[in-house]
Formats: C-alpha cells, sequence, structure tokens
C-alpha cells in the first residue's frame, strides 16, 4: 500500500516535471517578449539608446495620422485579399481536379506539392529572373505591352506580381487538404446524383461543397494568416517599392524597427496587428464554423 | 438526358486536363530554368536564356564550393534544423502527454489554454522584442536561435499532439502501470510508439518551417557570415551576384537541393505527414 502511494506520487512528479522546461521556454522567450513589445509600444525607445521614457498612447496617435501607415495597412489587406482569393479558388479548382483523374494521381499530386517545399526566399528570387528576364521575351513575341520590363517595377502591376508568387507557393498545402476532403465524400452520393440526371456543376453544388465546408474553414484560416504576416516575398522581391506599393505591414514593421530608429513606434504598429488578426480570425471562425456536414 | 451527362463529362475532363497541365508548366518550368542556367556561363545565358546549356558545364558548382562559404551554410542549415527538431520532439509529446492524462486537473488545463494562446498572436509582435532581449542575452548565434525555435514550436505541437492523445485509448496504460511501470516507463515504453504518426507529422512541419525560414535568422544571424544559414546566403548573394544571374541560379538550385531529395525519398510521407497536421491543426 505504502509502495503504490509513493509510486503514484512519483508519477505525479514525472507528469509536472514533462511540463517544466518547454512552460519555461514559452514563457521566457514568447510570453515576456509579447509583453515587451507592447509595453515598447507604449515608449519613446530608438531601440538603440539607454534610455527612454514612456509616453503613453502618443505613437498610436502619430499612427493613426500618419498616411503611409494607413496605406501599408490598406496594402496589407489588398494583398491578404488577393491571396486568399487566389488560394482558394485555385486550390479548390485544382483539388477537384487531381481528385478525379484516373491515371499518374500520385505522381502528378506529387508535383504540385513541390513549391511546398522550397522556402520563400528562393523562389521569390527565381520569380524576381523570370519577370526580369523570361516575361518581357514571352511579351514581346506575342506582342504584350505589359511584360515589355519587370511587372515588379511598375506601381500598378507590382502588387499583383508579388502575390502571384507566394500564391504559386502557398496553394500547395490547401490543394492536398481539401483532396483529403474530398476522399471523404462516400462514392455513393454521385452516383445517385447522376442517376437523377444531376449537371456535374449541380454535383459540385449540393454534394462536394457541403463536404468540402469544414476543409475551406481550415484553409482560410491558413491563408488570411498568412496574408497578413507575410514578408518574405515582398521583401525579396520588391523590398516594399516601388514607391511604398507593395510595402505590407511587415516590412512597414522591419524597416521602422531596424533601419528608421522608430522601435517603439514599429512595436505599436505590431500590436495593432495583432488586433486586426484576433478580430479577423474570431469573427471568421464564427462565421465559417456554421453549415457544412461534420458541424 | 444520358447523353448530355456524357457530353458534359467529355467537356469537364477536356478542361481538366488542360488546366492540370498549365499548372505543371507553371510549376516545372521555373525550376527548369534554374536548372539549365546553372549549367551555362554568363555569355551563354545571355545569348539565350531558354536553350539547352552547350555542354554540361561545372564551372558554377565548382566556383561556389569553392569560392563561397556554400558548405558552411549548408552545415548551419542542417546543424540548427536538426537540434532544434531534437529538441522539439523531445519537449512536445511529454508536455502534450501531461496535459492529455491530466486535462481534469486545473494546472494542465491552464497551461493548455496558455500556450495555445500563440495561435492568436501574429510572428510580428514577438520579432522585434525578442531580438532586442537575445542581444542583450548575448545570444545572437545558433544556441539562441535554436532556443527560440524550441519555444516558438510549442503552441502549434502542442496542440497537435494533445488532441491526438486524447483520442488514444487508456486501457493499455493503465494495464502496464498495474504491470509496474512507472510514468516515466509507461510514456517512453507505450506511448511513444503509439504516437509515432503524430511525430513524423510534428518533424516534418517544423523541419520545413526551421529549414525555410529567413526572418529569425535575419534577426539574428545577420552579422557574422560565418554563422548563416542557407535562406541569408542566398538573400545575400543576390545583391553580390546580382549581375551573374547563372551563378545566382547555381546557388538557388544548391540551396533548394538538400529539401528536393529529402522529399523524392519520402513524399508521400510528407505530404500524408503535412496534411494530417494542418487538417486537425
Amino acid at each position: 500500500m505504502k509502495g503504490s502511494k509513493q509510486k503514484k506520487l512519483s508519477g505525479r512528479w514525472t507528469y509536472f516535471a514533462f511540463t517544466i522546461i518547454p512552460v519555461v521556454l514559452y514563457t521566457f522567450f514568447y510570453v515576456v517578449s509579447v509583453i515587451n513589445g507592447v509595453r515598447y509600444s507604449f515608449t519613446n525607445w530608438d531601440g538603440m539608446s539607454k534610455d527612454y521614457d514612456f509616453v503613453g498612447f502618443k505613437n498610436y496617435l502619430l499612427l493613426f495620422k500618419n498616411p503611409y501607415f494607413w496605406n501599408s495597412l490598406k496594402t496589407t489587406l489588398l494583398y491578404s485579399i488577393m491571396l486568399v482569393v487566389g488560394v482558394i479558388i485555385t486550390s479548390l479548382i485544382l483539388a477537384v481536379s487531381l481528385n478525379s483523374l484516373k491515371w499518374f494521381k500520385t505522381f502528378i499530386k506529387s508535383i504540385y506539392f513541390v513549391p511546398a517545399m522550397i522556402g520563400g526566399i528562393t523562389i521569390s528570387l527565381i520569380w524576381d529572373q523570370i519577370y526580369y528576364r523570361v516575361l518581357p521575351v514571352i511579351g514581346q513575341k506575342l506582342g504584350i505591352e505589359l511584360f515589355s520590363q519587370s511587372l515588379l517595377m511598375t506601381g500598378k502591376t507590382a502588387l499583383s506580381a508579388v502575390v502571384f508568387v507566394q500564391i504559386w507557393q502557398a496553394v500547395a498545402m490547401p490543394t492536398v487538404i481539401f483532396i483529403a476532403g474530398l476522399q471523404q465524400i462516400p462514392d455513393e452520393q454521385y452516383e445517385s446524383a447522376r442517376m437523377d440526371g444531376a449537371t456535374a456543376f449541380q454535383r459540385f453544388r449540393y454534394i462536394t461543397m457541403p463536404y468540402l465546408l469544414p476543409t475551406v474553414t481550415v484553409n482560410l484560416v491558413l491563408t488570411i494568416k498568412q496574408g497578413f504576416t507575410s514578408f518574405d516575398f515582398p521583401y525579396a522581391l520588391t523590398g516594399g517599392g516601388p514607391a511604398r506599393a507593395t510595402e505590407v505591414i511587415g516590412i512597414t514593421i522591419y524597416n521602422d524597427a531596424f533601419k528608421n530608429m522608430r522601435f517603439s513606434v514599429a512595436n505599436a504598429e505590431a500590436c495593432i496587428l495583432f488586433v486586426i488578426v484576433a478580430l479577423f480570425s474570431l469573427t471568421q471562425l464564427k462565421l465559417t464554423s456554421k453549415g457544412g456536414v461534420n458541424e | 438526358m444520358k447523353i448530355k451527362a456524357g457530353k458534359d463529362e467529355l467537356v469537364w475532363k477536356g478542361l481538366r486536363n488542360i488546366i492540370l497541365l498549365c499548372g505543371l508548366i507553371l510549376i516545372l518550368f521555373p525550376l527548369w530554368l534554374v536548372l539549365i542556367n546553372s549549367f551555362k556561363t554568363l555569355e551563354e545565358a545571355g545569348k539565350n536564356f531558354f536553350a539547352l546549356p552547350g555542354s554540361l558545364n561545372f564551372t558554377n558548382y565548382k566556383e561556389l564550393f569553392t569560392n563561397s562559404n556554400y558548405w558552411i551554410f549548408l552545415r548551419n542549415s542542417f546543424k540548427i534544423t536538426i537540434i532544434a527538431i531534437l529538441i522539439i520532439l523531445t519537449l512536445v509529446p511529454a508536455i502534450s502527454y501531461s496535459i492529455a492524462r491530466n486535462f481534469q486537473h486545473r494546472y494542465y488545463k491552464s497551461i493548455y489554454y496558455y500556450l495555445l494562446m500563440g495561435l492568436f498572436i501574429p510572428s510580428q509582435v514577438v520579432l522585434l522584442p525578442v531580438t532586442k532581449m537575445m542581444s542583450g542575452l548575448k545570444m545572437l548565434n545558433h544556441t539562441g536561435l535554436i532556443m527560440l525555435y524550441a519555444a516558438f514550436s510549442l503552441t502549434q505541437g502542442v496542440f497537435l499532439f494533445v488532441n491526438y492523445m486524447r483520442g488514444l485509448p487508456y486501457e493499455i496504460e493503465e494495464s502496464a502501470q498495474i504491470d509496474g511501470c512507472s510514468v516515466f516507463q509507461t510514456y517512453t515504453k507505450i506511448v511513444v510508439p503509439l504516437v509515432k504518426p503524430m511525430m513524423s507529422t510534428l518533424l516534418i512541419m517544423d523541419a520545413l518551417w526551421i529549414w525555410n525560414d529567413f526572418m529569425l535568422p535575419l534577426l539574428i544571424l545577420n552579422r557574422t557570415q560565418e554563422i548563416w544559414t542557407l535562406p541569408l546566403f542566398q538573400y545575400n548573394f543576390k545583391t553580390e551576384y546580382s549581375f551573374n544571374y547563372p551563378m545566382a541560379f547555381t546557388a538557388y538550385l544548391l540551396a533548394m537541393l538538400p529539401m528536393l531529395i529529402i522529399y523524392c525519398c519520402g513524399q508521400k510521407y510528407i505530404i500524408k505527414g503535412l496534411t494530417a497536421g494542418s487538417v486537425k491543426g
């Protein structure tokens, strides 16, 4: 009896011991940093000097009056919308197409997944070269004026060109997630719909879509967060230019913190992004969790 | 009616094949260009960017292998990824096991939600202050970076594992404990083998993230060249070799290569693992 009691106690200690290192690591590096970040946003610290003062909401007030900040918020929103729409539609089309293949299905699917293996920086640098060297040649042959110089260098096209490169990579994951969702649909449903004379579109609308809704939620959450926090692609492709046309909030924050010596302002910007991301995730989870077969 | 459905099908199949073909070209063509131009001299590439190289010319590769620190960066990337992954795979399943088996207990329930907070916080909020902190701690080096990866991986890892472990049957563990196994023995002998699928998912997810990550190395390692990772090398290479682009292509190819080789060997498991992670996550 005494033995088992002792053992129970030591068991409890093992459970507790398992949690110590992770909780300390997380608290020290993550939580303390978040708290510091919020704290810095209320100071006038430039990131280098030894002293700084608390200035209350001054950074926030200045930001709300700053047209460049609004511009970068607007760019981020536009970027995210284009990314989400592009990724969801493309991956949905690809998933339905790939799933209905009879031959080489695994092989073709595995090629479509290759971009997910490559880092954003490598992809951006490759596409930078393609925009610069390949598209102008193609444009000349086909007589498309738009391609005559790199799309990244014109203010009007730069943002879409950057989004396109990120879509090129970001489509892979949602596609295989959609395929996993499609494979849960029982074949009999399609069979009976076909018997009843439903068209391909009707079958998609009334059988495929309801089953896919939960996966749509997963993919939306994934992609929206990628859009709002995007940094690698615009940073490596354009660095925010030309004339701030592709300056998303991730770049503004980085530049203010480490180039413009406005560290506290950069933290305030990050905090505003935090609030936006949290609000978006919550409303969007509420909205999309309704409906769908699994709910 | 039947004929109409058949025609429908045919149109759809044709359309589908065209879409998939265009997609394949869009994915493979850039990679193909990188491959063929990495074998060209600058002069040759300038003449015709799209043509096959005249001969398999390895000068770019030789130059990169000898005149740049490619091997050092490759070793750095491998070292950071492997050590970080080992730490993550030791810590995450263990703490998740504790949480999953003691969820009725207030302490474990609260650390679960405490760790989950990270899901709602965009990385930028953490990255700026953590950079200052690491600089203050004199940890702008590999050790510091690895610790950060371990800390930042916890949220998603614990989320995945706790949900997975709570679905496992408790009876096997119970009978092991009646047979005299301690909690630690039960964990290593019974639970770890059971959660191997989830372990491979976490391994793939985090390995891809750490290997390809650019932002954290940029903030933590950018000062001294000897400690760069491959993504940093590529980014900085852009300015150095902007005129000699066949050389740049060689660098990009060499940076992608390790991951692509690993992908070729285990693509089935990689796709499966990543999907399992995201659908649950």
